[in-house]
């Protein structure tokens, strides 16, 4: 309908189309500094995009990449997929029960605030150097944002829809299906949001710290020889995957928060 | 009206009292089906925390509350609509009416939504989100909510407050008409005004400033006559019971208004 897109175009301020373009044009302006940049930093230090690309398929067709790309995606993506159902479950139910809640919320607040860097010895010695070593560092990492945001979104729960709810005489699975969790969703996004940032950083740092692996192994084999434009490539190749994630919680979101744009 | 002698919500000796505040003070008092019933009363005074306790969400501190002889149970032939239209605003209009209506099988709960939406004149916009619609749309979605479970009484808080005059008096008479028509519920309607209560209402009762108590319980001679307005008893009515709310509000030292003396 005209008068739908009209008010969608105006809350957006620019098109899709339009939005496409602008970003284009940033990337263009970035790599031309970029370029500039290189030309003039010390030979070793910097490379410029055009040798940056060709390392990236080099890479590519050597069959390097691929083998360390699935290996941090694995772990990157079992650690933050068990931070979600583990800390999705914990943070509602600690807004369910609120005396949970208030037992948990302290310490919860204490781990969040601890640097997670300071367990990877324990955890080395708990767990070893494999898979599950590494799986609990990003687990670890990505679980806290979500605990708090999902405990956040039930607490925020409006009032006056609980209280409507429980005049139809709906029970307490129906009221958590159908009130309190499309309510939280927002915080939900956010949490996971937040957590899937530090669950890809916490990937690197695991791959660096436990047994050498996967694109954080590249990034100290290139880093330690100098060979900077493989190393930003394997850089680049880590921003597409946070690009690649952002996306696609952002079409999540949009799709359960439909009845927003009507 | 005549009471139909099934249906009835009673009250006797209710008192309730919220932390340490005394709210509603030995409330006697009985409706039945057929009858709009309107509590009439200040600021604070303990309307809404009475729909409550008729809805079964509070329990009285002391004296009975009785739906058919037994306690009321949250959803158990009560209803309620509230002032905030409270729709979920993640469900569209027919998923919003389905929600009162948990324990039905499928098929037969599309039909009952179809015939409360049509009821109200919503058929068409079944599939829209409540952020699409006017609030006179939205509070007419939360009266097909209230009405689809065929509660034997819809406690109303306020209901049109928030509408513009226009839609407010379009609601009135659509509530009348729903409730006139036989099988309709009986309706305890809460209001802060006098002219929506004299429209409304078979009888109304005047409630004291807090803790509420009924000061005033009466019938209104020209209940569902098309033109309320225009009968001749209307004004000294209206006038009336102005005046002992008015009284009630001045006398009442938690008030804004109170004067001294
Ligand atoms: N949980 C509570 N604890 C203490 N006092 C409360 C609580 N809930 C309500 N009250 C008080 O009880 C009184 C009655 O509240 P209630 O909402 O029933 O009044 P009301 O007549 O509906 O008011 P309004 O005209 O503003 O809608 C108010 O003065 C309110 O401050
Ligand atoms: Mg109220």
């Amino acid at each position: 309908m005209a008068s739908q897109s009209a008010h969608l175009a105006d809350r957006k301020g620019t098109g899709p189309v339009a939005t496409a373009a602008l970003r284009l044009g940033f990337l263009a302006l970035i790599l031309l500094a970029w370029a500039l940049a290189a030309r003039h930093a010390p030979p070793g230090l910097f490379a410029s995009p055009v040798a940056v690309a060709k390392a990236g398929i080099g890479l590519a067709s050597s069959g390097k990449l691929w083998p360390a790309l699935a290996a941090s995606l694995q772990v990157y993506l079992v650690g933050t997929g068990l931070a979600v159902m583990f800390g999705g479950a914990l943070g509602i139910a600690m807004g369910i029960w609120p005396a949970l809640g208030r037992t948990l919320d302290i310490y919860v607040n204490a781990l969040a605030a601890t640097p997670r860097v300071a367990f990877i010895p324990l955890i080395i010695v708990l767990l070893g150097l494999g898979l599950e070593a590494k799986v609990l560092i990003v687990f670890l990492g990505a679980v806290m944002p979500i605990v708090l945001n999902a405990h956040a979104g039930v607490q925020a729960a409006d009032p006056d829809l609980l209280e409507m709810a429980a005049s139809t005489g709906a029970s307490r699975g129906r009221i958590l299906w159908h009130v309190i969790l499309p309510g939280a969703v927002p915080f939900l996004i956010t949490g996971i949001r937040i957590g899937s940032t530090i669950g890809l950083i916490n990937t690197i740092v695991a791959e660096l710290y436990t047994a050498i692996s996967g694109l954080g192994g590249l990034l100290a084999v290139y880093g330690s020889r100098f060979q900077m434009a493989e190393y930003l490539a394997v850089v680049i190749v880590l921003a597409l995957i946070g690009v690649g994630m952002t996306e696609a919680l952002r079409l999540v979101s949009q799709r359960l928060m439909r009845w927003r744009d009507v | 009206m005549a009471l139909n002698a099934t249906d009835r919500l009673e009250l006797s000796g209710v008192s309730l009292t919220l932390g340490d505040q005394p709210v509603l003070q030995d409330l006697t008092l009985a409706t039945g089906r057929g009858e709009v019933l309107v509590v009439l009363g200040p600021s604070g005074c303990g309307k809404t925390s009475l729909l409550r306790l008729m809805a079964g969400l509070v329990e009285p501190g002391s004296g009975t509350v009785a739906l058919n002889d037994a306690p009321p149970v949250p959803g158990h032939g009560i209803a309620m609509m509230f002032q905030s239209y409270r729709l979920l605003p993640w469900k569209t209009v027919a998923a919003n009416v389905a929600f009162a209506l948990p324990d039905l099988p499928r098929a037969q709960r599309e039909d009952r939504v179809s015939e409360v939406l049509h009821l109200v004149g919503l058929e068409r916009f079944a599939d829209r989100y409540p952020a699409a619609l006017s609030g006179g749309m939205r509070q007419r979605v939360a009266l097909a909510r209230a009405l689809a479970p065929r509660p034997d009484f819809l406690l109303m808080d306020e209901p049109f407050a928030a509408l513009d005059a226009q839609a407010r008096e379009l609601m009135q008479a659509e509530l009348l008409r729903l409730v006139g028509a036989s099988g309709g519920p009986g309706v305890v309607f809460v209001t802060h005004s006098v002219d929506e209560a004299l429209v409304l209402g078979d009888r109304i009762i005047l409630l004291s400033p807090r803790p509420g108590r009924i000061i005033t319980d009466m019938a209104v001679p020209f209940a569902r006559r098309p033109d309320p307005h225009d009968h001749p008893d209307y004004p000294a009515l209206r006038r009336t019971l102005w005046e002992r709310l008015r009284q009630a509000v001045l006398t009442d030292p938690a008030s804004d208004f109170y004067r001294p003396g």
